[in-house]
């Protein structure tokens, strides 16, 4: 479990993350997206619909016990990950969509975390139910500073950017930090813990990445948006479920349940990092066999 | 016998200024251009003068005390540090960005002689016009050092200054900027140059004993019209640049005739530019920069506007009143989806020119923008404004408009007579804006000035109220069966096409013909078909005029400032199809 320090701590980075989050992009951004709603409906589906359900059915299929299923499912319910834009941008996916379905995701997690959590966690009960309400809020709590940072955006380009590099800078500290101080303390935890969480842990990325990708191909996004679309829902934000976790539950209920978020931080990053050369990869030869064709044309007189 | 109808040399378009534009403009109080930029500093000291606007938002601003200050400090740091001498050229190559005013106006007050240079040439272009123009120092964007390494031995270069995109950013900005370009986007190459930072060069400049406690340096104050200010090269596109020879007198008095041609929709101290074209073309330079800054306006600076959604947060954040762009980029804007979402608000006029605007272009944009869009015309050689299209009274898109006032004009015919009434014939223009001539190229000079008048090459008509049209450039008309076919006539018919994002037309050998239409079209829709356009060619277009061939690309060639290079789409087909 996280201590008492630990727990603020991570409290008042997630503040600045989603500040820095929210200094990402302006209302107007928004509202131009909103015009065009295609993409980001997709990457909806794909946040609040296809993660959630996949977090549940592996937790069936593989029979957790509650406090295993409730950790992943409430893993599946998170909003977008911050880092996700990282990844996206090195991957040379389309940044600005990325950016907007993080923003997208928070802002609707206030309503979509509660209804999905309420849904699938609807089996598990007493010690190990997460309480929605006091889910609800803490994003309440954290949405304030995503709004404050979508208007210092607009207030003060300069302000705004800082802040925004900084937030995502926190976002990987955060996670190393979590590592470096959790693992050690929960190395005989982790020795003993059973294959099946370890393998659901990182499923669900997986898994998200397949799916979203798959779903954005069907649905005739480009193959650029598709793959974009792809991390976005592959990469959930961690350190909030983990932060939900530490605010919510206490001692042996805490340490249980906050096992899946915490394995899924580790994983996410080094199967993200992967998918990153892979995607980075498939957009490049796209790249040239359009320069190709390019000449093509013009050496096909 | 009938009395030939009126030409040009009767002035008829003097009844189109109305009591907007002055038949004559006052000769210009100022013996330089950094005399009277000087002034304007001193008038609007407090007020923002330029801002760097990055892609992401982030910016850095200067005021006119700032950049007076600053380009003082610069000015004794050429002559006092590194010992120019007035006369002297210093090479200025860089994108947009706040170094570009302080050096530009610095080397101005300096004495010395600004040669513009487009950053994106190649290392043997920048050989060839250091070497060319003589200069012995250049200011450098640190993004092309890599090429400046190559050529530095073979040219007359003795110093290099080393600019910053994001210089006189705030500190954290600047360095977060820097940083993101250098380790992230990878665009600042190592090099082993000996160069001095910018920075440094103006601390040395301010903490040399020659600084002047108060009051101007003293470089500038003998300087008079005739002293050359500007090399601005050109024809780089069709063969060696040469540099064209502008003197202050040329600048100044072409300023007043900008000045006197949009002065009613430019209020002192209240305008907004938006830049997204280059200040090293002589556009920008002249319009965007000396006319603004004399008229104490905020000038937005956007380093590099392609995509043109690096523009957008310029756009949004800033209430931008005033803009000029090329047909390209005005469309580009168009197809966008933020600014369609939201168009600018405050925008009193916007100035095209580069090359000729498309009725579809003018259309929509002043449909959605609700501001005129008026179109002019003018060329390095010019300084560059000689037509502009009265900001007042009716809208006539596909003209240049009229002269500027002091603008005389001839059209001549290929025997160097002046063409029958209404007939095409070569633009010809006298003023005070025309250049001196080509730096150490006397045959050339002597080819393009001739007795004073500035054979442009381009083939105009005049309209009987005195509007101007250009018909094409005389290298770029096509000749099919004997037939003109000007290319600006076909490509403007298949932009008027719904579906067509831009096209080009050129002409290629044709053994039956001479020559054969090509049309390049870069889509709109996807679902466009060649079949499509023919018919649409059809329609509009008599057989002759009509492409041959049509073909689908994704972009065409273009200048630094966007204007489509025919030339290289041709050189091109030619030497790609055999």
């Amino acid at each position: 479990m996280l201590t008492e320090l630990e727990t603020s701590l991570l409290g008042i980075m997630m503040i600045i993350i989603m500040l820095g989050m929210g200094a990402s992009l302006t209302f107007k951004d928004f509202a131009i997206a909103l015009r065009r709603p295609h993409g980001i409906a997709v990457g909806m589906i794909c946040q609040y619909g296809l993660m959630p359900l996949t977090a549940f059915l592996l937790s069936i299929a593989f029979g957790l016990a509650p406090a295993y299923a409730i950790g992943l499912i409430l893993m599946g319910c998170m909003p977008g990950g911050t880092t996700s834009n990282i990844f996206v941008y090195f991957s040379k996916g389309r940044l600005s969509l990325s950016i907007l379905m993080t923003v997208c995701s928070t802002l609707m997690a206030i309503v979509m975390v509660p209804v999905t959590l309420g849904l699938y966690g609807r089996g598990i009960e007493g010690d190990w139910a997460i309480p929605v309400s006091e889910v609800v809020k803490l994003l309440f709590v954290l949405l304030v500073p995503t709004l404050i940072g979508i208007a210092i955006r607009k207030w003060n380009a300069n302000v705004g950017a800082v802040i925004e590099l900084f937030g995502s800078i926190l976002g990987v500290v955060v996670i190393v930090f979590l590592l470096a101080s959790w693992i050690p303390r929960n190395w005989e935890l982790l020795t003993t813990t059973a294959g099946s969480i370890f393998f659901v842990s990182i499923a669900l990325g997986l898994i998200g990445f397949l799916l979203g990708y798959g779903l954005s191909r069907s649905l005739r996004l480009n193959p650029v948006r598709s793959r974009t679309v792809s991390m976005e829902t592959g990469i959930q934000n961690g350190p909030l479920a983990i932060l939900i976790v530490a605010m919510v539950l206490t001692g042996d209920q805490q340490a249980h349940v906050l096992l899946i978020p915490i394995l899924y931080s580790i994983f996410i990053v080094l199967s993200s990092t992967a998918i990153t050369f892979w995607y980075r990869a498939m957009t490049t030869a796209e790249e040239l066999a359009r320069d190709q064709a390019k000449i093509g044309a013009i050496g096909g007189q | 016998m009938t009395a030939s109808p009126p030409g040009p040399e009767t002035r008829p378009w003097l009844v189109q200024y109305g009591e907007h534009i002055p038949e004559t403009v006052p000769a210009p109080a100022h013996a330089s251009v950094p005399g009277a930029m000087a002034d304007a500093a001193a008038r609007f000291a407090d007020r923002k003068a330029f801002t760097t606007v990055m892609p992401n938002g982030m910016y850095g601003t200067l005021t006119y005390a700032q950049i007076d200050r600053m380009s003082d400090a610069f000015a004794v740091y050429l002559r006092e540090v590194i010992g120019l001498d007035a006369g002297d050229r210093v090479a200025l190559q860089m994108p947009n960005c706040l170094a570009y005013p302080v050096t530009m106006l610095g080397t101005l007050k300096a004495g010395c002689v600004v040669v513009n240079t487009n950053p994106l040439y190649t290392a043997d272009e920048m050989e060839h016009q250091f070497t060319d123009s003589g200069a012995r120092a250049v200011v450098l964007v640190d993004l092309f050092t890599d090429k400046m390494e190559k050529i530095l031995s073979r040219t007359p270069v003795e110093h290099v200054i080393l600019a910053r995109v994001p210089e006189f950013f705030p500190p954290l900005v600047k360095q977060i900027t820097w940083a993101v370009m250098k380790w992230w986007n990878r665009v600042i190459p190592a090099h082993g140059l000996n160069v001095t930072p910018l920075p440094e060069a103006l601390a040395k400049g301010l903490a040399s004993p020659a600084f002047p406690k108060s009051g101007p340096v003293p470089y500038y104050a003998n300087t008079t019209h005739d002293d050359l200010a500007l090399l601005q090269y050109t024809g780089g596109t069709t063969g060696v640049a040469k540099g064209a020879m502008l003197t202050h007198g040329n600048l100044l008095w072409n300023l007043a005739q900008i000045r006197g041609m949009t002065g009613s929709h430019i209020e002192e101290g209240r305008e907004v530019v938006l830049t997204a074209l280059p200040l090293y073309h002589i556009f920008a330079f002249s319009v965007n920069l000396l006319t603004m800054f004399l008229a104490g306006a905020q000038n937005i600076l956007v380093p590099s506007p392609r995509p043109v959604q690096r523009v957008q947060r310029a756009m949004e954040n800033y209430p931008i009143t005033w803009l000029t762009g090329v047909n390209t980029l005005y469309n580009a804007l168009l197809n966008e989806e933020w600014f369609i979402a939201f168009p600018p608000k405050h925008i009193k006029a916007a100035a095209g020119g580069g090359a000729a605007m498309h009725h579809a272009v003018v259309e929509a944009w002043e449909k959605m923008v609700g501001a005129p869009l008026v179109e002019g015309y003018g060329l390095t050689e010019a300084s560059p404004m000689v037509c502009f299209q009265p900001l007042h009274g009716e809208r006539r898109t596909g003209t240049i408009g009229i002269p500027a006032p002091h603008t005389e004009i001839r059209l001549l015919d290929d025997d160097g007579n002046p063409a029958e009434y209404g007939k095409p014939g070569e633009l010809c223009i006298r003023g005070p804006q025309v250049m001196q001539g080509y730096w150490q190229r006397p045959d050339e000079t002597a080819k393009t000035v001739v007795d004073g008048w500035l054979h442009t090459g381009d083939v105009a008509v005049m309209d009987p109220d005195g509007t101007f049209r250009i018909v094409d450039r005389k290298k770029d008309m096509i000749l099919v069966s004997g037939f003109n076919v000007y290319p600006n006539e076909i490509e403007d018919c298949l932009a008027r096409h719904p579906k067509v994002m831009e096209a080009a037309v050129i002409g290629v050998p044709d053994d039956k013909s001479g020559e054969q239409v090509q049309a390049y079209v870069v889509k709109r829709e996807d679902d466009l078909t060649v079949e499509q356009l023919v018919a649409h060619c059809k329609a509009h277009l008599t057989g002759y005029k009509q492409p041959k061939v049509i073909r689908f690309r994704d972009e065409l060639p273009k200048t630094a400032v966007g204007k489509i290079l025919r030339r290289e789409l041709r050189n091109e087909v030619i030497g790609g199809g055999a």
